[in-house]
């Protein structure tokens, strides 16, 4: 037919995406999120399935938008246990993921809440890069720790830290293996116009002076039915991230059966043997699309060194 | 009461201690206080600018603070097993040194935890630990067992100063207006009748006893809090018992040295004597040779094993250019210097012994230093920051500062506290000694000077904080040409509703940016004529949709095709965009039926002709979709052959508790057809299994029950004790009435 731009099927993957994750599977979180919120109306209708298999239709302000409460935030959405999957053979180390993550945290420059390694075994091994989030443990060493429970594990699987509560001892620091979590040494340098809304521990913003902060699995794009920006930004598709319960994952592109990914790709968890039971999945870096130098592009002289020396490659 | 000789005589010895202050002393505490207000400053700039100020970052999260925790937590060990253990053994010698050990470890108990304070981020929160307190936490240990530790050896010094108190309120000191009502009071009447020793004496045992397995529990339990994390260097299952053993070194270290200090300030020569330092110097090594020992354990174990992660940390103490001089003096210095010291007869002196346990307790700090710091320099995934204070920790001016503030505040106290009450125990000290030279050479120390109102130290010194206010200024980019966007249409049929749906996007910093807040006009082609659909803002993901009204649907189009148009008529920055789609409607159903075993759908796909009419589609192919969180998973697909499908479920899926799935079919950008869609509902997927809730686990706000037992029980022996020897303090007040 006619007038067919080349965009057209990205497009309508997009479409097709937004217009049906209406659609939420299960109805328990709906129904929560109906009762009982001031959210504002927005007009845009979409359908959702209560328990008993009926759809029904709810305005989408209704689904989310308003951040949760410090309260609400310890409850997990309902049904649901978020994981992702990290495909190692496809990162190259763009660092779009930290990028998108930053903007979207309003953090600023030098904190990460993902973190990057050259990792390399041994000598007789091949270096690959290794993006590291919060792994949001299923048995937390961080969360055993907290003396006033201002970091919690929910029952989505999400770790969430409340800054209203946190007192700042930083013993989750010290007991995170790995080194995920992050301190506001400082008042936090960030301009509170570009981030007016109020705080949330689903959302993270805004910081706080003296307390701890870490990547959040984002639960406040997961109500809203969007992507994280670390995922949305990743450019190779590195990031796959879902609902375990759901048995799908997503990278934004494609959308995978979770148990086929793992299963296929033999899937493994980062440092398993210490019984942390992360929630983030890495796929081995194998039939790599990049060589590992590629991931020294745009980086600094000082810091190609530093990872150089951090894997032992010598050249 | 107490007439007879010697404890006159020791009264008349001390009592210008308690009178008189030398102008060193003046000095002495006019320097202190000026330290402690340079702490405090520190402590100011701390609160007001963040931890920023301080060494610690993100990797080293704990500094000279906690070092300085744990050193005065292990100090205190010096009256509590030191005096608990010399006392219930009814060391005869144990009378001169038994009070400065008992200030030792109160003294120590108040500043140590004051150190753990100046770690916490967010001292306005603190009534968090008890609002929200979860016993699981080993900083809850450390709150519950130091602040229950320093209430009993608070009650411990009290019950050794009773008698001291009672000689005091009977012959009162001079230039002590408000000191002696205090003497008064806290003697509470004993007048060392036999009811009242006995029930002094009972307490005493009692609380000698529960303080010693108290001591060890709570430097246990601050070993915890490293020993329970899963890092190199800490994670060791002997981390108790070897900080136990380092805390009652440096204790008995710091009590020698205060000894020392003692005996030449106050001229206690007569009183503390050789004997007490050999003996105490004895003890000393021999814990420092089970400290030795502990030590030689700890490295050995992990260096044989040689784990990786402590393999670094090794390396590092090891490391000639990091760690190793200090490791050398903490470790081997630290042990084999005081106990060549003190076994080699020809070194072993007052004078020696003090220097070596100086060396004992300097050694014990930098090897609090050592437990620290390299291991939190080095986590399992390496320091990835090019930033040099956040890879290497060193001390700020900050930390110093308020380190030795502590340290002067320990002295000050220490020395304020001689000055209220006698360092050595008045009653029954010095039993065998002569007292003739001692009174004379404390006769001839006495100063005019009287106890002056100290200055209060001006501290009013204003911070000016400079902002440096970064000019940002906008730059206004003149926009020279026009961005050219992308307008994209699709046609969507779902579930009766027929709508296009326009997407405005333009390229922008090289990527396809969607542009909200355009308005966007539709309209429908029909026989050549355009009729309007309406105009839409986007949204902000450049989308905009319009409801093709049934009425129009119903007219049949051009041969049953219908054709779309949607404009951009462009503004400032963009130019105009236009976009169109042409379609023919689709009519979907969807069905499920189940054959045999076998669980199918069904579906049913008609077109509208030119006729009007709906007739079985040909050939087209639907994708079978489930929708999920973020996206649709796609499930399987079929073709259409005359107008219908059939499809195995995918009953693998999961659905939601009742197994309930909803399946969609989809037909995606067809050329004749553009976009369809159909769901429907069924309860054939795989049940959500329901949500196993562990309760009372260590990540759970309730602590494990046989934790919360285990407190209690713990804890009400000990206040039960407590109770029963704040008790017996009334009684012998009420027996003093008659």
């Amino acid at each position: 037919m006619k007038s067919r731009s080349s965009n057209r099927r990205n497009f309508l993957k997009l479409g097709i995406a937004a217009g049906a994750t209406a659609l939420v599977a299960s109805g328990g979180s709906v129904l929560s999120a109906i009762t009982g919120n001031e959210n504002k109306e927005t007009g845009e209708m979409i359908k959702v399935l209560t328990p008993d298999g009926k759809l029904v239709e709810v305005d989408k302000g209704h689904m989310c938008c308003q951040p949760a409460s410090n309260l609400e935030s310890r409850q997990g959405l309902p049904d649901k246990k978020m994981v992702m999957v990290i495909d190692l053979a496809k990162c190259r180390n763009a660092r779009k993921c930290l990028e998108g993550c930053q903007k979207m945290h309003h953090l600023p420059p030098h904190m990460e809440w993902i973190k990057f390694y050259l990792m390399r075994d041994s000598e007789e091994m091949a270096p690959y890069w290794f993006p590291k989030p919060c792994l949001h443990c299923n048995n937390p060493p961080c969360v055993k720790v907290c003396p006033v429970g201002a970091t919690f594990k929910r029952t989505d699987g999400i770790v969430l830290i409340d800054n209203d509560r946190c007192i700042g001892c930083k013993f989750c620091m010290a007991a995170c293996p790995y080194s995920s979590r992050v301190f506001n040494w400082e008042e936090p340098k960030t301009d509170k116009s570009l981030n007016p809304a109020a705080y949330s521990p689903e959302t993270s913003n805004p910081p706080k002076m003296g307390t701890v902060s870490k990547c959040d699995f984002c639960p406040d794009m997961v109500r809203k039915g969007e992507l994280p920006n670390c995922v949305a930004s990743c450019p190779n598709g590195v990031f796959y991230y879902g609902d375990k319960n759901e048995d799908a994952v997503t990278n934004g592109t494609d959308t995978v059966r979770f148990s086929e990914l793992i299963a296929t790709r033999a899937a493994y968890r980062f440092m398993e043997e210490l019984g942390t039971e992360p929630s983030v999945y890495y796929l081995p870096a194998v039939d790599r699309a990049f060589d590992y130098t590629v991931g020294f592009e745009g980086l600094s002289e000082e810091e190609i060194a530093l990872y150089k020396t951090e894997a032992e490659i010598t050249e | 009461m107490y007439e007879d000789e010697k404890t006159q005589q020791n009264l008349y010895a001390f009592k210008p201690q308690l009178e008189k202050m030398s102008k060193w002393g003046i000095a002495l505490i006019v320097f202190l206080l000026l330290v402690i207000g340079f702490g405090m400053y520190a402590l100011y700039i701390q609160v007001a600018d963040g931890h920023i100020v301080t060494g610690m970052r993100d990797n080293v999260v704990w500094g000279l603070y906690i070092v300085n925790f744990i050193f005065f937590i292990g100090i205190s060990y010096a009256g509590a097993l030191i005096s608990g253990i010399l006392h219930l053994l009814r060391v005869p010698w144990r009378t001169p040194i038994i009070r400065m050990a008992e200030m030792i470890t109160v003294i120590s108990t108040m500043i140590g935890p004051a150190y753990i304070l100046l770690c916490i981020g967010r001292l306005d929160r603190l009534p968090n630990l008890v609002l929200f307190g979860r016993i699981q936490s080993p900083i809850i240990w450390d709150v519950i067992a130091i602040t229950t530790y320093l209430s009993g050896s608070i009650i411990f010094l009290y019950l050794a100063m009773i008698r001291d108190l009672a000689i005091l309120r009977d012959n009162p000191v001079k230039n002590a207006r408000w000191r002696n009502p205090i003497y008064r009071f806290l003697a509470v009447r004993y007048k060392d009748t036999t009811k009242q020793k006995e029930l002094l004496n009972v307490s005493t045992d009692l609380l000698s006893i529960v303080i010693i397995p108290l001591a060890i529990l709570v430097h246990s339990v601050l070993a915890w809090i490293f020993g329970m994390t899963l890092r190199p260097g800490w994670h060791s299952t002997i981390f108790a018992p070897y900080f136990v053993i380092a805390a009652v070194y440096s204790g008995t270290g710091v009590l020698i040295i205060v000894m020392w200090v003692f005996r030449k300030i106050y001229h206690l020569e007569s009183q503390i004597t050789k004997i007490h330092f050999n003996y105490l110097g004895i003890i000393m090594i021999v814990l420092g040779a089970m400290y030795g020992y502990f030590t030689f354990s700890e490295y050995l174990t992990s260096w044989y094993g040689s784990i990786k992660w402590d393999m670094e940390v090794l390396y590092r103490l090891f490391n000639p250019s990091e760690y190793w001089h200090l490791f050398v003096f903490a470790v081997f210095f630290g042990v084999l210097v005081p106990i060549i010291i003190v076994t080699v007869p020809r070194f072993r002196n007052i004078n020696s012994i003090a220097f070596a346990a100086c060396i004992a307790v300097l050694a014990l700090w930098v090897k609090r230093y050592l437990i620290i710091i390299p291991t939190l320099e080095t986590p399992m995934l390496p320091i990835h920051d090019l930033r040099p204070e956040y890879v290497h920790y060193s001390a700020t001016w900050v930390e110093w500062a308020l380190t030795f503030a502590g340290i002067a505040l320990f002295i000050l106290l220490f020395y304020l506290f001689s000055k209220f009450i006698p360092i050595i125990p008045v009653v029954r000290s010095g039993e065998e000694k002569d007292y003739s030279r001692l009174r004379k050479i404390v006769f001839e120390k006495q100063m005019k000077t009287v106890i002056k109102q100290h200055k209060k130290s001006d501290i009013a010194s204003t911070i000016v904080l400079i902002l440096l206010m970064l000019g940002t200024t906008p730059a206004i980019m003149a926009q020279d040409e026009k961005i050219e966007p992308v307008l994209n249409l699709a046609y969507f049929h779902a579930d009766s509703v027929h709508k296009i749906t326009a997407t405005l996007r333009a390229k922008i910093e090289g990527r396809y940016r969607p542009l909200p807040d355009m308005e966007i006009n539709s309209t429908v082609i029909q026989g050549g004529k355009k009729t309007t659909l309406g105009s839409a803002l986007t949204n902000e993901k450049g989308k905009v949709s319009f409801t093709i009204p049934e009425e129009i649907i119903t007219t049949g189009g051009d041969k049953g095709i219908y054709s779309f148009e949607a404009s951009f008529s462009g503004n400032d920055l963009y130019t105009a965009a236009s976009a169109g789609t042409a379609m023919k409607p689709l009519r979907m159903e969807m069905s499920f039926f189940q054959k045999e075993e076998e669980k199918m759908v069904n579906l049913k796909v008609d077109e509208l002709g030119a006729d009007n009419q709906w007739s079985p589609v040909e050939n087209l192919d639907v994708v079978f979709y489930v929708p999920r969180t973020f996206s649709l998973l796609k499930v399987g697909q079929a073709s259409i052959e005359n107008g219908s499908a059939s499809f195995e479920f995918p009953t693998s899926v999961p659905g939601n508790q009742l197994g309930y799935v909803t399946l969609v079919a989809k037909v995606e950008e067809h050329e004749q057809y553009g976009n369809a869609e159909v769901s429907g509902t069924i309860n054939w997927g795989k049940p959500l299994p329901p949500l196993k809730v562990v309760k009372r686990g260590l990540g759970d706000t309730d602590a494990p029950l046989w934790m919360v037992y285990t407190l209690i029980v713990l804890l009400s022996l000990v206040w039960f004790h407590y109770m029963y020897v704040i008790f017996t303090v009334f009684r012998i007040r009420h027996l003093g009435k008659s």
